[in-house]
């Protein structure tokens, strides 16, 4: 990059071999936020959060019901987010059912302090999630959805997203233990402090 | 070290001091927990951290006591060469991990963990860490600052010191421990230097 760097030259584009590290990043970087949320027995928002309480209350494993949940939402992505985006997705959710089966038997946990091991999934899931924007993927679902309801009704899409958390947490509250649904709710809030503020397009221009 | 890349102004962007604050804390938090999953398995890395964790491991002193310690020569070497402000900050970020390390184990140890994806992961978090310590303009001190000085007064590529450094350490790693402790050790180091390579990039990351 030499000193005559214009604007054109800001929007700088990602190598495959850029996205593959990107995209390892976040699903390892989520990997193992889920495997600190389901050893404290907490949930989280969103697609992934639907899958938690579903793996939680039927016993399945969270990586299958991931993957199951997440499939009806590749054909609304495809429509109104492009192929590149969907098959990111895809293999971006793929990677973490399976991660998150690997993940859950040999990183085991003796002592994890639930407010510690709270923040830390806020951390890194907040980290990987942004890797996985950084890239041009996500962790499928409900933000596409959010965005369909948008164009189709109107309906502004954060309000779908955040409808979609407070019915997940309503039910959470019922099905988890007090003090486990107060710990959900801190690090749902620190994964999307970290969001909140590290996602910006000004700061981290190539796409 | 490269110089760095020059981003026109009108471009620029700065950190407010909040940002920085959560810049930080993300970055040790995630950077500390790394090296507890690579302490918790026994290996180590490469730079000061890694000096620290064989000093560590040889002594039965904590990590954080020796990496605290070992850093204390170099402020004044970046005092000189790097400044105030980047000094007391990397002070700062030294001390902020020397404390997490040694005492987030109180709530957070393992019963199962598998030597690869444990140092998978020390080279994940501790790599996105000290980029976010970097991009903040911190730094976690140390073998850094001196490459610098040398690079300075000699000429002598800063880049090819710290690999020298980390040839040594590895090879004085491969008599103290066994050979598999030093295999996974350098691939976790790998990884580290993968996230590192692929994501410091001042022409993608532009915010100071």
């Amino acid at each position: 990059m030499s000193k005559t760097q214009t604007k054109d030259s800001q929007s700088q584009g990602h190598s495959p071999l850029a996205d593959a590290q990107g995209l390892l990043f976040g699903t390892s970087m989520c990997g193992l936020g889920i495997v600190i949320l389901t050893h404290l027995g907490l949930v989280t928002g969103q697609t992934a959060g639907l899958a938690v309480l579903l793996s939680y209350v039927t016993g399945w494993s969270f990586g299958l019901v991931f993957f199951l949940v997440n499939l009806p939402f590749y054909w609304l992505g495809y429509a109104r987010m492009g192929l590149r985006f969907t098959i990111k997705t895809f293999i971006a959710v793929a990677m973490l059912s399976m991660l998150s089966k690997f993940l859950g038997t040999q990183v085991v946990f003796s002592e994890l302090t639930p407010w510690v091991g709270a923040i830390i999934f806020g951390f890194v899931t907040g980290a990987g999630l942004l890797a996985l924007f950084r890239h041009g993927a996500s962790l499928g679902g409900i933000g596409i959805l959010g965005l369909y309801l948008q164009e189709k009704t109107g309906f502004r899409a954060g309000w779908t997203q955040l409808s979609f958390d407070a019915c997940l947490f309503a039910v959470a509250f019922f099905v988890l233990p007090g003090s486990a649904f107060i710990w959900s709710l801190l690090g749902a809030v620190v994964v999307n402090f970290v969001i909140a503020i590290n996602h910006r397009k000004d700061w981290y221009v190539a796409t | 070290m490269p110089a760095p890349m020059p981003i026109p102004t009108e471009y620029r962007q700065s950190h407010t001091p909040l940002e920085d604050a959560q810049g930080f804390a993300i970055a040790l938090l995630t950077a500390a927990t790394g090296i507890i999953f690579l302490s918790s398995l026994g290996f180590i890395t490469g730079q000061t951290a890694g000096l620290a964790l064989i000093i560590a491991y040889v002594t039965g002193w904590s990590f954080g006591t020796v990496f605290f310690l070992i850093n204390l020569p170099f402020y004044a070497f970046a005092w000189k060469r790097l400044g105030a402000e980047f000094t007391l900050k990397s002070f700062f970020c030294v001390t902020a991990l020397s404390l997490l390390v040694d005492y987030l184990p109180i709530g957070l140890q393992f019963e199962t963990l598998n030597p690869i994806l444990g140092t998978t992961i020390f080279g994940v978090l501790t790599g996105y860490g000290l980029l976010g310590v970097f991009r903040h303009k911190g730094s976690l001190g140390g073998l850094g600052v001196i490459a610098l000085m040398i690079q300075d007064r000699t000429g002598f590529r800063a880049g090819y010191v710290q690999l020298i450094v980390d040839a040594v350490l590895f090879t004085v790693a491969f008599f103290l421990f066994d050979t598999r402790t030093v295999a996974f050790s350098l691939y976790g180091a790998l990884i580290l230097n993968g996230v590192i390579a692929f994501n410091h990039r001042r022409d993608v990351y532009i915010a100071d």
